[in-house]
Formats: C-alpha cells, structure tokens, sequence
C-alpha cells in the first residue's frame, strides 16, 4: 500500500511511518509531498491538515493511529505519550525521553533526507519498542 | 507598481473564531498559543516569528479551532510598520523578561531551602528555564541572568555533594 506524508519528516512522521511499517503493513510505501493537494489518488495520506490519519482532539497524528486501527498494545501506548511530548511538548503526558528525542530527530533530518530518516529512525523506535516492553513486563526500568 | 520598500523577518499569523461556549476550547487554545509564546494582537489574532515548526505548531492549533466548531485561517506575512514591528519585538521581550524575573525570585528563594528541598527545586528551575527559553525569541537581557541564577543554585547542591 501507498502513504503519503508531508516533506522534511519529524518526530510524529517517523513514529507513524515506524508503526505502518512494523504493526500495519509490512510492504508500505511513503510518498514525501509538499502540499496536500500534491497526494496520489492511490496513497493515504497521514500526519496532514485535513485528513483523517492527522492530529485530532489535542491527539498528536501516532496516537490517532492507535485510536483508528483500535490497537490495545500498551506499549505502543506507552511510546504514543513519548512522541506526543516529543512533538508537542503540551504536558498532557510525562514523559522525560521526548525531549531528548525531539532532539535527536530534528537533528537527523538536518543532515538526511526522509528516506534515510525513516530507515535510521526505524530501529530506534524499535529499541524504544523494546526497552518499553521490558519496563512493563518486569515493572522496573530494565539495566 | 508600488513596491514594499521593506521586508522584516516574517511572522505566522493565527486569525480565528471560536463559539463563545463551551469554554474549553478556547481555554485549552490560550494555553496552547502562550506555551509557543505567541502574541495576541487582538481577540482572535496571535503572531509568531514564521519557522517551520511555529507554522506547523499554529497549523494543528488551527485545525483544532475548526475541530471545536470554530473558523481558523494561517497567514504568512509582515507587519508593514518598522517601527509596529519594533514594538511587537520589545512586548514580546517583556513579557518574556517577566517570567524569567519570576525564575530568578525562585532560584533566590532556593537559596535558604534545605539541601533535599534545594535540589528538587534544581530540577523544578532548570525544566521551567528550558520552557521559556523555547518561546523566546528576542532575547532580554534577563535570559542570561535566569541561566546565571540557576547555575548559582545548581553550584550550591553540588558544593553539598562534594
């Protein structure tokens, strides 16, 4: 399946190109646009003023995912409230890694394009997935 | 044709309306637009300098103004008034100085707490220092006392460290 999402991805992008890729469709293609009128008929478009798979009610465009696609996982829950703070830093969650990752992130696309982005923030999120996973399971934060 | 003479640093403007009641949209988007530091110039109108991530951040706000049942447009341009844009420029600096004055009371207060206190308060002091630091955007001269009064108090925990 196609995707289409704005140019020059940041932290809400690659967490959502991440989830698509990794939960949703394995196969997935991303298409960078620079306007919304620029999405191909056959792409869905997310993280997007006006369409669906976007930011909605204060909910960053990743936690909106998980709302549409009715995923229960909580520790893709748990990474939702890291990549809210991440990209909106409105305090709604406490979450201490989103700074460093807001960091991290914008940094990367200074130096990458949104291909490589995507590919270099892949296995981040997924050592994220990991890390989160054995906090949860074990209850403590894991050495 | 008549040309611009002058071309200031762009601003991103936020012009909306929202319905009256229920009120917690409105309180949610004063809330939104103070965290970014962005000037309300008249009911309805918020200003801040344009980059990529304000214009993005004020998008959302936008969307969510509509969401709520409101109306909501982005706007890119610049005040055609050097001296209006000075203006603009110093009010947000003041009210940007204000805070970090409050910051600076905080740390002084730090001074007389116990050292367990002391450095809770740290933690409390270098977090908010972080917020006002991402809406400034025209600098006071405060800024750097607020950063100085902060690297006092952290001095002060470390020295009991030791």
């Amino acid at each position: 399946m196609r995707w289409a999402t704005r140019r020059h991805c940041h932290v809400d992008r690659a967490a959502c190109a991440w989830l698509i890729r990794r939960f949703l469709d394995p196969e997935a293609e991303f298409v960078f646009v620079e306007d919304p009128d620029d999405v191909p008929a056959d792409a869905t478009p997310f993280d997007m003023r006006g369409v669906e798979l976007s930011h909605h009610g204060g909910d960053c465009s990743f936690e909106t995912f998980l709302r549409r696609y009715e995923v229960v996982d909580p520790v893709l829950w748990e990474i939702a409230k890291v990549v809210h703070e991440a990209d909106l830093a409105d305090e709604r969650f406490d979450a201490p890694e989103a700074p460093g990752l807001d960091v991290l992130l914008r940094g990367l696309s200074m130096v990458r394009d949104d291909e490589e982005l995507l590919a270099l923030s892949g296995p981040l999120f997924d050592g994220l997935y990991e890390y989160r996973k054995r906090a949860l399971l074990t209850g403590r934060e894991p050495a | 044709m008549a040309r611009c003479r002058r071309s200031g640093p762009p601003g991103c403007f936020l012009a909306y309306r929202l319905p009256r009641d229920p009120s917690t949209p409105r309180s949610s988007l004063w809330r939104k637009l103070r965290r970014l530091g962005a000037a309300q110039l008249l009911d309805g109108l918020a200003a801040l300098p344009l980059d990529a991530r304000n214009r993005e951040q004020l998008e959302w706000l936008a969307d969510e103004v509509i969401e709520a049942g409101g109306e909501a447009t982005i706007w890119v341009g610049e005040l055609a008034s050097a001296a209006q844009e000075r203006e603009l420029g110093t009010r947000m600096a003041d009210a940007i100085a204000a805070e970090y004055r409050a910051l600076i009371d905080d740390a002084a207060a730090a001074r007389a707490e116990r050292p367990g206190q002391r450095r809770r308060t740290l933690g409390r002091l270098r977090r908010e220092l972080r917020r006002i630091r991402a809406r400034d955007y025209f600098p006071p001269p405060e800024r750097e006392l607020a950063q100085q009064a902060v690297d006092e108090v952290a001095a002060l925990v470390e020295e009991l460290v030791r």
